[in-house]
């Protein structure tokens, strides 16, 4: 069992090495981590004596910013939990972002939340709509001051973050992760990829608000290890200029969602990639989303010329639930993958081998074995526990230190997360094969865009309220791209939906009734969804579809039938 | 510099449209960007950078969250491009 808090991990880091830095080149900023320790210990008291303590739970809203890591160390020293919030994106409806948040703040009981100087003035605009919450910035409680006194002493037992990335936006779910928690997942995470060697470097662009970025980042800075944090934007405006940032930087080991890699081989054109020097990259993880084959191979391809090596690349399997590792691969292993047939997987759940050219041969990613500290089995539900041998697809649970005990939930909803012996569902389908897990779809009504996860009921919910749609009648189900010659790996479980995603990621398809006939009327409408959704949830992938009154299934209660659809016994009439 | 509205709006309608791969005159001012099919966020990021290039502004974060029309892009550029006082 782990014991001490994530501050004392810090404050032996600091000791060790009070001068390895934080640095934070999009603000630009930088820390160092005696300083990140120092400043912490003035903050939590103004903390303190501002009434939060033992059993509160504060947010943070803030970019990646040092602001950011201060918050989270000084909110824990009190012996409280932190809850990171997502920050809006480009172009989102600020309206929309709000209400999200107000969800989160009133299932968590949040009162107060650490703002960034940067992103004070962002939140004086929701204008109360986020509930009755104080925003404090960072920067004032590292200036008021605070009376000296004793901080409480915080048992690894004790919640230290509290992680929102579960559950949906109408009924959001709180990851609840302990001291202990995380600090296994850390020492997971690090001795998973032998972090601390010589010469190691980190690098990130994800949001600290992501676990992903979060847990990338106090890996790096428990190990002692330099650390670089770039803005999402900076990565997502320029891949290229990021690149050889990234690379200049002489960081060894970088986390990112499938999708970075595409962007990076976009980024790049083939004439000047020899211009590059990669080859001090030894550990690109590749987590967060569905994997495809066809993307990791185009990257290893792309790059090699600039001397990436196939073993660098990383790819993962994990979740917030878990303090972020499930499954590591072997370190110093190019990626390995399997072909099997689609319809056996996704009907049968039978694991068929069948060589690439097979028609209904499909690409899934290995994704190693347990990290240290987590067990892991599969189970199907008529079967209990799959031997490692049963070239069958289960449903992949876990358990470990690393691992959350509970959720925060909203009132009256039920956690069925659970089994009767204490293993987390995760909601991933997966199946055994020699020493690797593999992980081929969802049993969850859910879709995973850009390392963000969205839900159909969300979809849904919007949906409704738009004027042109029949009596509220729609229905959204999470259908994938199934363009056969794009069936690399990104999961053959769910709704062969026909249309999808402009680069053949996981999309919702909205099916709305509407009596409008005028074909002028109906764009507006599909339009009006569109923007509606994309506006509130930030879901673009996002297919609509508009069926005549009173045609979608319906089960004798008036409920949609969902499965009915997904499962194709229903058609959509056009 | 001092480009009128209408010469902002005629400049980021054209990255508009060619970033998000839309046909001339597909977007007016007041289109809402979002109810645009395939008008991710990587994108809308990708088309602000490509509007600050071509300005040689950089845009605050704080006003690019809520904008959802070529009007509200130009409103923003026009702030950023106005002289700082200091």
């Amino acid at each position: 069992m782990v014991t001490g808090t994530l501050h004392d991990a810090l404050d032996r880091a600091a000791a060790h090495g009070r001068d390895t830095r934080v640095d934070f080149p999009s603000e630009p900023a930088s820390i160092t981590l005696g300083d990140l320790a120092d400043s912490t210990r003035v903050m939590a008291r103004s903390l303190a004596a501002a009434g939060v303590g033992p059993g509160s739970l504060v947010g943070i809203f803030s970019q990646n910013a040092p602001e950011f890591l201060q918050a989270l160390f000084a909110i824990t020293r009190t012996g409280a939990a932190a809850c990171p919030l997502p920050l809006p994106t480009a172009a989102w409806d600020l309206a929309g972002h709000a209400h999200r948040l107000a969800r989160i703040v009133s299932v968590a009981g949040i009162r107060d939340v650490v703002v960034s100087s940067r992103f004070r003035g962002l939140a004086s605009r929701f204008n109360g709509a986020v509930g009755d919450v104080a925003f404090v910035r960072a920067a004032d409680l590292l200036a008021a001051a605070p009376p000296p006194g004793r901080l409480p002493l915080v048992d690894a037992a004790q919640t230290a973050i509290v992680q929102f990335t579960s559950g949906s936006t109408a009924a959001p779910k709180g990851v609840r992760l302990t001291h202990a928690n995380t600090l296994a997942g850390i020492e997971a995470i690090s001795e998973g990829i032998d972090l601390g060697r010589d010469g190691d470097g980190g690098g990130s662009w994800l949001p600290l608000f992501h676990d992903m970025g979060l847990f990338a980042t106090l890996s790096a800075i428990m190990r002692n290890v330099p650390m670089t944090v770039w803005s999402p934007a900076s990565f997502v405006k320029d891949p290229a200029r990021w690149l050889r940032q990234f690379l200049a930087s002489g960081a060894t080991i970088s986390p990112a969602p499938n999708f970075g890699y595409d962007q990076l081989v976009a980024a790049v054109p083939p004439g000047e990639v020899a211009e590059l020097d990669m080859r001090h990259w030894r550990v690109a993880f590749n987590g967060a989303e569905p994997i495809a084959l066809a993307s990791v191979e185009r990257f290893l391809e792309h790059f090699a010329p600039a001397g990436f090596a196939p073993e660098a690349m990383f790819p993962v399997y994990g979740m917030a639930e878990a303090t972020l590792a499930v499954t590591f691969p072997p370190l110093g292993r190019p990626p390995v993958s399997v072909w099997v047939d689609r319809d056996l997987l996704a009907n049968a759940g039978r694991v068929q081998r069948v060589p690439p050219e097979h028609p209904r041969a499909r690409a899934v990613i290995a994704v190693g074995r347990p990290v240290r500290g987590v067990d892991l089995r599969i189970s199907s539900p008529d079967a209990g526990e799959l031997p490692a041998d049963a070239q069958r697809v289960g449903e992949i649970e876990i358990h470990g230190d690393p691992v959350t005990s509970g959720y925060l939930l909203a009132e009256g909803t039920d956690d069925d997360t659970f089994t009767a012996d204490g293993w987390l569902r995760t909601g991933d389908l997966g199946f055994h094969l020699g020493d690797d897990v593999f992980v081929t779809g969802r049993t969850k009504e859910m879709i995973i865009i850009h390392g963000t996860n969205f839900y159909p009921e969300d979809v849904e919910g919007i949906a409704r309220d738009v004027p042109g749609v029949f009596k509220r009648r729609c229905v959204a189900v999470a259908g994938r791209a199934h363009d056969s010659d794009r069936d690399d790996g990104r999961g053959g479980h769910g709704w062969d939906a026909g249309p999808h995603g402009s680069d053949g990621t996981e999309v919702i398809t909205l099916l709305a009734e509407t009596s409008l006939d005028d074909p002028a009327a109906r764009d507006r409408l599909a339009g009006d969804l569109r923007a509606q959704i994309t506006g509130t949830l930030g879901l673009s992938d996002l297919a609509v579809c508009l069926v005549p009154p009173s045609t979608l299934p319906r089960t004798s209660s008036g409920k949609f039938q969902r499965l009915a659809i997904r499962e194709r016994s229903w058609k959509p009439p056009l | 510099m001092s480009a009128t509205h209408e010469q902002i709006v005629a400049v980021v309608t054209d990255i508009v449209t060619g970033e998000l791969g839309l046909a001339t005159g597909s977007v007016t001012p007041s289109t809402d960007l979002r109810s645009i099919e395939g008008a991710d966020s990587v994108k809308v990021l990708r088309m602000i950078s490509r509007i600050e290039q071509r300005f040689d502004v950089e845009l605050e974060d704080e006003d690019v969250f809520g904008v959802s029309s070529v009007h509200d892009i130009a409103l923003v550029v026009a702030k950023a491009l106005i002289p700082d006082p200091s």
